[in-house]
């Protein structure tokens, strides 16, 4: 069989889609509707919808280049006709089926395609969870429908009770413009997510929504979701009740996690004088930095991690030796070491000097520990 | 109430394997549409097992309580997908049913396009007919939809994958059907009892010269147009040469005995020009796949693949 090739005019228009889009979209497989042919011509689409993913699949014809795609929407989404009620609507123009007057040359098409389908695609799920028959429900819908970019959906499996998922964009700040210099693609942000099942009309009282904190997972590099404790839910709460305080605790806890970006990247600075300019650092978050330093003829390397809990978690060690090497060819690393003298409540160049101190000592251990070893490995 | 569901779909082993057959040999995705008609049947199939009929008069199956809505599929037409469907259809003798699609290596769920080329077809009046041994008037959409593919993976026995819907305008969802395959045979006799072999004659654009052409003359045709009428009867008289009427008269009667000779030689000309009929479909055969390679060839081009 011949290589596999994407035809020009389908790669452009997915290599514009994967660089532009607001979201981040993946393409899962591609392959080849042609028996003759290895061009591949159609592929499934993942792309993050409410927390969760949904995977279309997109049918080129390869042998036909400049006819329109087809979109084949999930199992479960068979009644999402996205441009059913275009036909009769008023405002037909602004809503128009892309599809009808395609234009394979133009590489923005298929971008603005998958936009605009998931927007249909939003208003489709908002849809079916307002015709969800449930008193709480409605009037949780009603409170927080004020909030922008609120995604719902209703997940129907026959095996499994029905629920209705929220994602609740919180804190109104932008992340992206809070860490200077950060280079995320993607507008980073925190969801919360609310799971409710739909009731059943005899139950008593309404049990809690499950909830989850989400976030975008490139935010990890600033602050973990994970340390944050979500505020109690209270019986007979509602979301709009429950939201302000969450979003003020989150807010205190994310400018404490944006400002301890500073207080590493002073660390970083207070080591330069002592062990040289850094090998590599990372300029943005400050979570690690190399450096290369001696003793005598030994030389060697020292990775500083920073944790997110910096300084009341202290930085973990990791000494390299540049000389010896084990079985494999790898250089010869030593364990993580945090045991150390710390306190986090030295100032930061008493920090520095301590690490400092500490490796003077640790790198004749770690010149005796790389040397047996190297020996055992002659 | 035009949203009555179908109960039973029929199709002839023939039929669907021609189908099957045009997707497998196409080299690209494929869509036609489904010919046909759809009849009421108020037959209940009796039987002799006591359980069976308490069964289905326990069941609130829609046989039960009305006359049964069969649509049998006997043709179907088909084009490359990147065609608008042919919806000017020329078959008297059947109805438009619903259409067809057939994608290769694509999962056997209706897709973006699926969708609305049914609704369309559904929602437009003109598509819209009424079924046979009708009690009431009553017009029904083209609402039929069968969707095929082949496998995702190449696999040493060769396998079709379809499924057959029906498009119910009220609940606005593809309702799964079962499709019957009708073949001839012992156990299939009771689908032909209302089988009537009446076919209608292909309609030919060729004008007839002959007794009635005055009648012709009354449509004061054009030069242009009589000339080609006048070439296409001369093909038509070529393809009948040696068969002229009175000559085939001698074989009737009770002295045709005697033209043994003279039948044998007529069958020997009908050989004749069945072999060279036969070497024209191949040579034109031929020039069509030559075509159909340079139309590829365009095509790669415009899609930058040279």
């Amino acid at each position: 069989m011949a290589i596999d090739i994407v035809p020009p005019l389908i790669a452009a228009q997915l290599n514009y889609l994967v660089t532009h889009c607001p979201f981040s979209v993946k393409v899962e497989n591609m392959w080849s509707g042609g028996k003759n042919t290895a061009l591949l011509d159609r592929f499934s689409l993942v792309i993050p919808f409410c927390l969760d993913y949904i995977k279309w699949d997109v049918i080129y014809n390869a042998l036909y280049p400049l006819a329109a795609p087809d979109v084949i929407f999930g199992a479960e989404d068979e009644k999402f006709r996205p441009y059913k009620a275009i036909g009769d609507a008023s405002d037909s123009k602004s809503l128009k089926n892309p599809l009808t007057d395609w234009n394979n040359r133009d590489p923005t098409r298929l971008f603005s395609l998958v936009l605009q389908l998931r927007e249909l695609y939003k208003a489709y799920q908002k849809k079916r969870v307002e015709e969800v028959d449930d008193d709480r429900l409605k009037f949780e819908i009603s409170t927080m429908l004020s909030r922008e970019g609120i995604e719902m959906s209703l997940s129907s499996n026959i095996d499994k009770p029905e629920e209705v998922k929220f994602a609740v964009p919180l804190l109104d700040l932008d992340l992206n413009k809070m860490v200077a210099g950060s280079t995320w693609r993607h507008q980073q942000k925190i969801y919360l997510q609310v799971i409710y099942p739909v009731g059943r009309k005899y139950s008593s009282a309404p049990s809690a929504p499950r909830l989850k904190l989400v976030s975008s997972p490139e935010l990890r590099a600033v602050f973990s979701i994970d340390d944050f404790r979500l505020p109690s839910w209270l019986d007979g709460m509602c979301m709009a009740e429950y939201l302000p305080n969450l979003e003020d605790m989150l807010e205190s806890q994310i400018k404490d996690a944006v400002s301890s970006i500073e207080s590493r990247r002073k660390l970083i600075m207070a080591l330069a004088p002592l062990f040289g300019r850094p090998v590599e650092a990372d300029p943005v978050f400050c979570r690690k930095a190399t450096f290369l330093s001696s003793s005598g003829v030994f030389t060697f390397m020292v990775h500083v991690a920073i944790p997110l809990q910096f300084p009341k978690q202290q930085p973990s060690l990791i000494l390299q030796s540049s000389q010896h090497f084990n079985s494999q060819g790898l250089p010869i690393k030593s364990p993580v070491t945090t045991e150390y003298p710390w306190s986090p409540r030295w100032e930061t160049s008493d920090m520095a000097e301590r690490i400092f101190d500490f490796i003077v000592d640790e790198c004749l251990n770690f010149k005796k520990y790389c040397n047996e070893s190297f020996v055992q490995n002659r | 109430m035009n949203d009555l569901p179908i109960h039973k779909i029929q199709i002839s082993g023939t039929t669907l394997a021609s189908i099957l057959h045009r997707l497998f040999s196409s080299s690209g995705d494929i869509h036609g549409l489904l010919l046909g008609h759809v009849s009421f049947s108020t037959t209940i199939s009796l039987s002799d097992d006591n359980y069976s009929t308490a069964d289905s008069a326990s069941s609130s199956s829609p046989a039960a309580d009305g006359p049964t809505l069969t649509a049998t599929i006997t043709d179907f037409l088909s084009i490359p997908c990147h065609f608008p469907l042919p919806l000017q259809h020329n078959n008297p003798s059947s109805v438009l049913l619903g259409w067809f699609s057939g994608r290769q290596k694509t999962p056997l769920r209706p897709s973006l396009k699926d969708s609305t080329t049914t609704l369309s077809l559904c929602s437009s009046a003109s598509y819209h007919f009424t079924p046979q041994n009708s009690l009431h008037p009553l017009s029904l959409p083209p609402s039929l939809f069968l969707l095929l593919s082949s496998p995702f993976h190449e696999q040493l026995i060769h396998t079709h994958e379809y499924k057959a819907f029906q498009y119910r305008n009220s609940t606005d969802s593809f309702d799964p059907k079962s499709l019957d395959i009708i073949n001839i045979g012992p156990s299939f006799r009771s689908h032909y009892d209302s089988f009537s072999p009446i076919s209608p004659f292909p309609s030919m654009t060729c004008d007839l010269r002959g007794p009635n052409a005055m009648a012709e003359d009354e449509k004061a045709e054009t030069l242009v147009g009589i000339k080609r009428g006048l070439k296409d009867q001369k093909e038509l008289d070529l393809c009948a040469e040696g068969f002229e009427i009175g000559r085939l008269n001698k074989l009737m009667g009770s002295d045709a005995s005697n033209y043994t000779a003279e039948l044998e030689h007529l069958y020997d000309k009908m050989l004749v020009k069945l072999d060279s009929l036969a070497r024209l479909v191949e040579k034109s055969s031929s020039k069509v796949l030559e075509q159909e390679n340079h139309n590829m060839k365009l095509r790669y081009k415009v899609a930058g693949l040279e």
